[in-house]
């Protein structure tokens, strides 16, 4: 088990952990229209599977979706 | 799932953001101003931008984000914001670039309205447009300095239907890392796509085509996610967080909430069942367009028709490259006086006498006594709209009842 901080907020897990196993474990809404940032940089969509989420590291779930954004 | 390809079967087979809960093949038009929430954490986060919710139709509703992403859907954009008008989405777009001192490239051929927008509005908070010949490269980069925010430049001009070499010119922007900004309203998504030719931010008045034909008002800021923001004096500090979506976060957080120039639920819903059309009817008009343009060059009475589409034309073949077969559903052509223009026009009885453009009914216009109307004689002759012209929107009508309409008006002149 490790810290990891997603949208602000401390969450212990088992490290590591896939982005898209984080993706799942946190019940993102519509995740095929999230983008994620980890550490402040965006993450490529098509590397959510290889993408390893490691202790200490900020996770960041964001809709931009072109079309109606909501941020 | 079978992936579709096709422009309308994209338009009409894009997902909805959530399912409806009654599966309605349409989207419903959600006309609530609010949304509730379960809990104050859920609504702290959808404020934040970290749940993909609705909160304030001033700032996204269901209705009006799902024409969105069918815009999305066939241009390939990254983000696309629908407005309240083709003039709100003109201003929004500079007011997110733009700050006192900033100066904006254009050609001096812009519709009406856009060119007033530029020579005096924005004027009054200090910032410049310096007006070029935009077929002209050298021009613009000898006007270009640190403080040049955007080039500026409608597809086909309204109404001189000018057309200029976007690559050439997007290769300038890019060279010098300033925005290249496209108002494409003339030339629909389904004949022109934006980001082949280097466009990074497209501009659409969706109240002309895509709205059905003249249903509603409406306008789009289509991002393409293609200019490195950090190069923006305004948008550096955001390009640092959010990379390519800095455009877009800015245009959704501060200037497209602050102004308040959003499209209403209504209007994105009958823009959204026009766009499924948009295909079928600016071919049909544009069909009309080149037909008329041929037909008015073998009247005697017709001095002379301007229309990109016609061979040997100073601007055929760059629209050709750039529209393909369809460049545009709009002429103009010359009598020999005032007077007998507005002769011409009051005889029609089937052509309507109105200023919008791409509506599927056909419209005609003398714009020199109506958009361009506060303007004096000599500032018309610069912008080279002539006392003698007429705008011919071409609508979806049967090619010989317009025929006969100019036939028989022409006849009692």
């Amino acid at each position: 088990m490790g810290s990891i901080l997603v949208n602000g907020k401390t969450q212990e897990v088992e490290l590591p952990i896939s982005l898209i196993d984080l993706i799942k474990k946190n019940n993102v809404e519509q995740p095929e229209m999230v983008s994620i940032q980890v550490n402040g940089e965006f993450v490529d969509r098509n590397n959510f599977d290889s993408t390893q989420i490691n202790a200490n590291d900020e996770v960041d779930f964001l809709y931009f979706m072109g079309g109606g954004s909501r941020c | 799932m079978l992936k579709p390809n096709g422009f309308t079967t994209r338009i009409i087979h894009t997902p909805y953001a959530r399912e409806d809960a009654h599966h309605a093949l349409h989207q419903p038009i959600y006309s609530n101003a609010a949304f509730d929430f379960e809990s104050a954490e859920q609504m702290e986060l959808a404020f934040q931008g970290r749940l993909p919710v609705h909160a304030y139709s001033r700032i996204s509703n269901p209705t009006v984000e799902n024409f969105e992403l069918r815009i999305k859907q066939i241009t390939g954009a990254l983000n696309v914001t629908a407005l309240s008008s083709g003039m709100a989405a003109v201003s929004n777009a500079i007011f997110m670039l733009a700050s006192t001192g900033s100066n904006i490239i254009a050609s001096k051929h812009l519709f009406g309205n856009t060119y007033v927008f530029f020579e005096s509005t924005i004027k009054d908070f200090g910032i410049e447009t310096r007006f070029c010949d935009l077929t002209n490269n050298e021009e613009v980069k000898a006007n270009i300095d640190e403080n040049t925010v955007a080039i500026f430049v409608e597809t086909i001009t309204n109404p001189q239907l000018e057309v200029v070499d976007l690559k050439s010119l997007s290769d300038t922007a890019h060279a010098l890392n300033v925005p290249f900004i496209a108002d494409s309203t003339l030339t629909p998504p389904n004949v022109f796509s934006a980001k082949d030719f280097g466009i990074d931010i497209e501009i659409i008045s969706s109240t002309k085509c895509i709205s059905g034909g003249g249903t509603s008002v409406g306008g789009l800021i289509v991002d393409y996610g293609t200019f490195n923001w950090s190069k923006s004096k305004k948008l550096a500090s955001y390009a640092k967080r959010f990379g390519p979506y800095a455009f877009n976060y800015k245009l959704r957080r501060e200037i497209f909430r602050n102004l308040g120039a959003c499209l209403s639920p209504f209007a994105a819903f009958l823009q959204s069942l026009g766009l499924e059309t948009l295909q079928l009817r600016f071919e049909k008009a544009a069909n009309n367009c080149r037909e008329l343009a041929e037909f008015l060059i073998s009247l005697p009475e017709i001095k002379q028709v301007n229309y990109p589409g016609i061979k040997g034309t100073e601007f055929y073949e760059i629209s050709e490259k750039q529209f393909g077969k369809f460049p545009g559903a709009m002429l103009t052509f010359d009598f020999s006086t005032r007077e007998e223009c507005f002769n011409f026009m009051n005889k029609l009885e089937l052509i309507r006498r109105a200023t919008n453009v791409y509506d599927n009914k056909t419209l005609i216009l003398h714009p020199a006594s109506t958009i361009y109307c506060d303007f004096d004689q000599e500032k018309k002759e610069s912008l080279h709209v002539s006392d003698t012209m007429l705008r011919l929107s071409l609508g979806i009508e049967d090619i010989e009842d317009l025929k006969n309409d100019l036939i028989q008006a022409i006849s009692k002149l």
